[in-house]
């Protein structure tokens, strides 16, 4: 069954077309690499289906609710993770969990069990009483994700999760990500491609606005090279050289 | 309900550790205390000028200092008044502006939680730290109640000092209001507290700025101007037409703050 659906999707800002008529859909418990240059489009469509942004056309439904006509059913079914992690710089890690978990609905018996839970997922337990402004770049982002996890939405949607981490953290970000599916629908999108070789089925690579590949990983490899062995990175240079 | 007060909770814990509500906290401290004394000092001695030379022989404006009241308090919460109209702007600058830059705007407009929680949330956030900094300045009657003296018994008209003062929260309530209707514009914090002490200091001096315009427009501006209708409340004039006035003004500001958030979802 189809968790996200994007039809016709488009997004103009005056006479930039920054997303242009993608067509897609994500399964429940897939997890999608979302690959593109700087610029292609990407954060733009996770706004929108995280219903920041409206579309100027086109619709997105996620769980079978339109993003623009039901925002609330939308909204209390994504866990989301914009490009800087959305963290208030003067409060302590628990409370900016607590605060969040609140505004999400998660009920106030289990704030607690919540919060130790997405903290023990990320590796954020040690620093649960440390203030946010003086984590490091890995910790802030880890906090970014632990944020997403809270109340357990069916569908995550991270961008660049595992931009800023050194790659230790970014092999367990991974390990995390990819222990997600089944459970959770997730779209992540990202610049390293080795990372969607490890954690994606599919892939859907949008350049300029448009899709200029939508596959199942394996499948895409084949249509690409000649051989097993062609990368991801060439096949991505391909493909965006345009 | 429940979402609003955990926004109003952030809010505060936020303003509590940052430095900024101490900064405020101080200022309002050391300045009305500084009047405080003063205006102890004119009532001082007005009251001898007045045993020697009886009230009746004084000039009017003397009159005022008959009794603790009128001579001290009434003049602190107009002094007062003019601290909220400084320090004000600095506590509702960020409310909007400052989760704009850090982009937790995004956050809470992608949680399941509607606009009006939003709103409703940091408003309540934004009177529970201007009335924890006038909560400050309950203490300057409390000290008159312990050591003065009245002819009557009783230091001071507690009626006409809690009205007052009432009325002196209704304005720091209002400020807010305002504040952070300019903070929803803009995502400069610097920006926001400027437009916002202009716009509250032009409106607090409209009438004096009208003074030179033809009627009606002189008139329309004495009505409208802060300084005017919080004139009578912190006499202890139970003035409900103020009280109205300063009510509409919350709820238009509060109106507009709910409208711009909610034009983020088409824009």
């Amino acid at each position: 069954m189809a968790m996200i659906e994007v039809k016709d999707l488009t997004k103009r800002y005056r006479d930039r077309v920054a997303v242009d008529h993608l067509t897609f859909q994500v399964n429940e418990g897939e997890i999608l690499g979302f690959l593109g240059p700087n610029g292609a489009g990407k954060s733009t469509t996770m706004k929108i289906l995280t219903g920041f942004l409206p579309p100027t056309s086109g619709s997105a439904k996620v769980g079978g609710f339109d993003v623009f006509e039901n925002p609330m059913e939308v909204k209390r079914r994504i866990g989301y993770l914009p490009e800087s992690p959305p963290l208030y710089p003067e409060m302590t890690v628990r409370g900016y969990l607590r605060f969040v978990a609140s505004i999400r609905g998660v009920k106030g018996a289990q704030l607690k069990s919540e919060i130790e839970r997405v903290a023990l997922l990320t590796g954020a337990t040690g620093v649960l009483d440390r203030i946010i402004q003086n984590l490091s770049k890995g910790y802030r982002q880890r906090v970014g994700i632990a944020q997403a996890l809270l109340g357990s939405p069916p569908v995550l949607i991270l961008d660049e999760p595992t931009e800023g981490l050194d790659p230790i953290q970014r092999a367990e970000v991974r390990q995390l990500i990819k222990g997600l599916a089944g459970k959770h629908t997730v779209i992540l999108s990202t610049h390293i491609l080795p990372e969607v070789t490890m954690t994606c089925e599919k892939v859907l690579i949008i350049n300029q606005g448009k899709i200029v590949a939508f596959e199942e990983l394996k499948n895409l490899a084949n249509a690409y090279g000649q051989a097993e062995n062609v990368s991801l990175e060439e096949i991505f240079i391909k493909l965006t050289a345009a | 309900m429940r979402n609003s007060l955990a926004i109003a909770r952030k809010e505060l814990s936020i303003y509590f550790t940052t430095p900024w509500a101490y900064v405020v906290f101080t200022a309002m401290a050391v300045i009305s205390s500084l009047v405080f004394l003063d205006l102890l000092g004119v009532f001082k001695q007005a009251q001898e000028m007045a045993r020697a030379f009886t009230w009746a022989r004084l000039p009017p404006e003397y009159s005022a200092f008959k009794n603790l009241t009128d001579g001290v308090i009434v003049n602190l919460w107009g002094f007062i008044a003019v601290i909220v109209l400084f320090v004000a702007p600095l506590l509702s600058m960020g409310l909007f502006a400052k989760e704009k830059r850090h982009g937790t705007f995004e956050l809470l407009m992608t949680a399941p939680i509607r606009p009006f929680d939003i709103v409703l949330g940091k408003y309540l956030g934004a009177v529970g730290i201007v009335f924890a900094t006038l909560g400050l300045t309950i203490v300057y009657p409390l000290v008159i109640a312990a050591f003065g003296q009245g002819e009557s018994g009783s230091a001071l008209e507690w009626p006409t000092v809690l009205l007052g003062y009432g009325g002196l929260l209704l304005w720091g309530a209002t400020c807010m209001a305002v504040g952070m209707f300019i903070s929803v514009l803009t995502n400069s914090e610097m920006l926001a507290a400027v437009l916002t002490f202009v716009v509250a200091l032009l409106w607090w001096l409209i009438k004096e700025v009208a003074q030179a315009a033809d009627e009606p427009w002189r008139s329309l501006a004495g009505h409208i101007s802060f300084a005017s209708q919080l004139q009578n409340l912190s006499k202890g004039v139970l003035d409900l037409k103020a009280i109205v006035f300063f009510f509409s003004m919350i709820f238009f500001s509060l109106f507009l703050t709910h409208r711009a958030v909610e034009a983020h979802r088409w824009a």
